[in-house]
């Protein structure tokens, strides 16, 4: 078991809200990691914290020993941590192929002038990051809808995009974020197996954000409970789901 | 058709430089950054053909090189412009929509103020007497129009690319395409000077076009001019600045027989394009075909 | 430490040239600086209250201020030259020169709302690119600028220098042993900028329709379901704007004449500075930036005065790289 990702009093102050309070927490490699807690509890924060889209206020986070803190968020992508986004972020004007082809940039190193000259290895390149992305069209259920642009698909199908675009990433961690939200229940059955399906294709440790929680209990191997951004409980999720604090702040609220 | 070419030789010309120069702002524009830089660069090409072509220190070089001294002006001008585009671009390009747009618009015209004061530039006077490269307007043509080509060509690669896929990306969205592990300072940085370095090139090769260069080619007319040529053209499909260059470059001639008022119905176009045609020229051709394929079917399948 | 820079810099400049300026030179900088600064933030004043309300640069913003220095010149002299459709007409309609200011700021007005109706309300009943509006609003220029020309010429006009009545032109002061020279003009610029501040000053804190306009201003949707009619305020807020532009267009034709149809160009530039300085979409940035660059202008040594007109772009230049939100401006925190 090696830990993969380490917070250690992690904070984040807007103004004088601490939307990230003291949270300290370790991920371990290959497991499925999910974070809960009421609506503004800082769960979103959090992920931004680690993908580096907010700076951190105060604390440390680490990724294989190595300091993530302080890093812009291209450099903790090229490190191998993927994300996807509570609001969807697609590129939307771009089509679904070229969505997934874009996530495959820190795993290429064509330039401008190989590009526009068409040398051999950036057509190996090109080649390459069509192939993949194909795949991964398939693997996500789209592949006949690829030349679609992003912007006109159904909310789920984005949702699935937008983790088939952080799988181009070649990532070891997958941050999801509320994964699914305005899914139906079968959509949702499918989601479980998909995550784990993924899990064990691309040996992934997946971060999650999920409110619905009977998806959460049943897919997660462990959880962490966030309440007004501090951390409240971690454990499995039989022991979660008995902690009288859990219980009083979330799912007592339900 | 001779006679045709030399009567329109200096327009035909013209259109096929205002598409370049719509072009280098179009650039910017692929990854998302308005930038109205480019008639500063486009003076500043214009100078550094003018004062090579000119000035007695480059004396010995113009003979010694004859005719082969108009690419390495072309090739000087591109470096300064992109040396200072790096330069300027760094700092600039933390900005973001139309505070970008108006710290270009001050480079510009802090660069004018700056040409216009200097002795090298000329003054106000400018610069006289640029050595012609060909003896009609129209053979002209032959350097704009490679030009011309060969950035069709760039940008078609470009747009299927690694690096027009970062463009793009960083244009939808800038803070997905970071989190998605793009560098969007170094590209948005890149997508600039390669704006910039075209810009140069194009008034290198404008200044002895004109025979005569001052001042007067960098100013904030010229930015917004670009930015019609861009828009009206479109600004999703390298089509458009071609179209929109061309076209709006030839408009003033056209309504020539209106004389004195054709400047007003100028502007009035600029207004009606900019409602009835959001998407540019280029856009509007676009829905136009898709229509005709949805209704009528196309034998060309799509991939 | 950024908050801090300006000042540092600005102090450095202005030791440099105190060092060897006399107090009576300092104080007719200080003047012709406050006078020509207030000019610019009554303009600026125009381009921010449209940007607060509607988020974008009225590029047509110079040439309404162009538009009323004709407006007033027609009404009050009527004199036009040798070019142009209109070449040779003397309407002599001798309307007294404070009449005729405000009825040209408010044909600047009419002129801007129309410029809203014709520019800018069709591409937002249509959801467009705002980057649209910087060139519908530069096509309206061009049709304002050219018709112009078209109609009374390029050429130079410039207000008599009775038409304020019979005032002296200027006056002289000595401090210790040096003239200083206030030109009337200055005066009457400086008083009615003041006026027209303390009046728009009031009109949005004080009264219902500044109340409105701010609410549209902090939230269009909130706004309108609070009962606000935007489109109203949108309009009331062209019509300010153009007001504002016109007048000031007049004010620096009365001092300076109305250099062609394209007078305005510089001016509207530097009004971009001006708002940038002080903060898009600040009202008293608006002013403190005004101010400023006509101070900045003024103080600049007459061996560089070429120089004077970069002045605004290098203000404008320096703070979007080192405070983007201006003097006064809110600075905006992104949301993720």
């Amino acid at each position: 078991m090696t830990v993969l990702l380490e917070a250690e009093r992690l904070c984040r102050n807007f103004g004088g809200l601490k939307a990230v309070n003291n949270v300290s927490f370790q991920v371990v490699e290959g497991e499925i990691f999910g974070l809960i807690g009421p609506n503004g509890a800082g769960k979103t924060t959090l992920f931004n914290l680690m993908t580096g889209l907010t700076p951190v206020s105060n604390g440390t986070l680490r990724y294989r020993g190595e300091y993530l803190t302080g890093l812009p968020p291209h450099r903790i992508a090229g490190k191998g941590i993927g994300r996807t986004f509570q609001n969807i972020r697609l590129f939307k004007g771009l089509s679904a192929l070229e969505n997934i082809k874009v996530s495959q940039h820190v795993n290429t190193n064509c330039g401008l002038f190989s590009g526009i000259f068409c040398t051999p290895a950036s057509r190996a390149e090109e080649k390459m990051v069509d192939e993949k992305a194909w795949e991964l069209l398939k693997l996500i259920g789209l592949a006949d809808r690829a030349t679609e642009l992003a912007e006109n698909f159904s909310y789920g199908d984005q949702r699935r995009l937008e983790i088939g675009r952080a799988l181009a990433l070649e990532p070891q961690v997958l941050l999801l974020d509320e994964p699914a939200a305005g899914m139906n229940s079968a959509e949702k059955h499918g989601l479980t197996e998909f995550i784990r399906g993924i899990r064990e294709q691309f040996k992934l440790t997946v971060l999650l954000i999920e409110h619905h929680v009977p998806l959460v209990m049943n897919l997660c191997d462990r959880i962490a409970v966030l309440n007004f951004g501090e951390l409240i409980a971690v454990g499995n999720p039989v022991d979660v789901q008995k902690n009288p604090a859990v219980i009083e702040a979330y799912l007592g609220a339900e | 058709m001779d006679d045709f070419l030399q009567n329109n030789g200096f327009l035909i010309v013209t259109m096929v430089q205002q598409a370049l120069l719509a072009m280098s702002l179009y650039y910017p524009l692929m990854s998302g950054q308005l930038s109205l830089a480019s008639p500063g660069f486009y003076a500043l090409g214009g100078y550094v053909a003018a004062i090579i072509g000119t000035i007695e220190y480059f004396a010995p070089w113009r003979d010694a090189l004859g005719w082969s001294i108009f690419p390495l002006e072309w090739l000087a001008a591109g470096i300064i412009s992109g040396v200072l585009a790096v330069l300027v671009g760094i700092p600039a390009l933390r900005l973001r929509g139309i505070y970008l747009a108006l710290a270009t618009i001050a480079f510009v015209e802090i660069l004018r103020v700056i040409c216009l004061n200097l002795e090298i530039t000329g003054g106000a006077i400018g610069i006289f007497g640029v050595p012609q490269l060909f003896e009609s307007r129209w053979s002209y043509i032959w350097t704009f129009g490679p030009l011309l080509i060969l950035m069709l060509f760039f940008s078609y690669r470009i747009d299927r690319s690694r690096v027009g896929r970062a463009f793009k990306a960083i244009r939808e969205d800038e803070l997905a395409a970071d989190a998605m592990g793009i560098n969007p300072t170094r590209y948005k940085v890149l997508a600039f000077v390669i704006g910039a370095v075209l810009a140069g090139v194009v008034g290198a090769m404008s200044a002895p076009f004109l025979n005569t260069w001052n001042a007067r080619q960098g100013t904030f007319d010229a930015s917004i001019a670009y930015l019609a040529y861009v828009l009206i053209g479109g600004s999703r499909s390298m089509w458009g600045p071609l179209l929109g260059g061309t076209l709006l470059a030839a408009l003033p001639e056209v309504l020539r027989p209106l004389k004195d008022s054709r400047l007003i119905i100028n502007g009035v176009v600029l207004v009606f394009a900019s409602i009835y045609m959001p998407q540019g020229i280029a856009g509007a051709v676009g829905r136009i075909r898709n229509f005709t394929v949805r209704k009528f079917g196309s034998a060309r399948s799509e991939k | 430490m950024r908050d801090k820079f300006i000042p540092h810099l600005s102090s450095f400049f202005v030791w440099r040239r105190l060092s060897n300026m006399t107090t009576a030179e300092f104080i007719q900088n200080v003047l012709n600086g406050i006078s020509i600064g207030s000019v610019y933030a009554i303009f600026a004043l125009g381009y921010t209250l449209v940007f607060s309300i509607l988020g974008i640069i009225n590029f047509a913003h110079g040439a309404v201020f162009t538009l009323g220095a004709y407006f007033t010149y027609t009404l009050a002299v009527g004199q036009f030259g040798i070019n142009g459709l209109l070449s040779g007409l003397n309407l002599d309609l001798q309307v007294p020169f404070a009449m005729a200011l405000l009825i040209g700021a408010v044909l600047a007005g009419l002129v801007g709302v129309l410029l809203e109706r014709l520019a800018f309300k069709p591409l937002r009943t249509r959801g467009a690119d705002s980057l649209l509006a910087l060139v519908s609003s530069l096509g309206v220029a061009l049709v304002i600028v050219n018709a112009i020309q078209y109609l009374v010429g390029a050429e130079i006009y410039t207000f008599p220098s009775g038409v304020y009545g019979n005032i002296k032109p200027a006056m002289m002061f000595e401090v210790a042993g040096h003239t200083v020279v206030i030109r009337t003009v200055q005066v009457i610029i400086f008083a009615v900028c003041m006026v027209i501040l303390t009046i728009l000053g009031y009109v949005i804190s004080f009264t219902r329709l500044g109340k409105a306009l701010q609410a549209v201003a902090e939230n269009t949707t909130t706004a309108s379901l609070l009962g606000i009619s935007v489109d109203r305020i949108i309009l009331v807020t062209f019509f300010m704007s153009g007001f504002l532009g016109g007048l000031a267009g007049t004010l620096v034709g009365t001092s300076f004449g109305i250099a062609g149809p394209y007078f305005g160009v510089t001016y509207g530039l530097k009004g971009l500075a001006v708002i940038v300085l002080g903060g898009l979409g600040s009202i008293p940035g608006a002013v403190l930036g005004g101010i400023v660059i006509g101070l900045a202008e003024a103080f600049v040594p007459p061996d560089y005065s070429a120089y004077k007109e970069a002045v605004a772009f290098a203000f404008l230049f320096i703070v979007l790289l080192v405070r983007p939100q201006g003097l006064l401006g809110r600075s905006h925190i992104q949301k993720v």
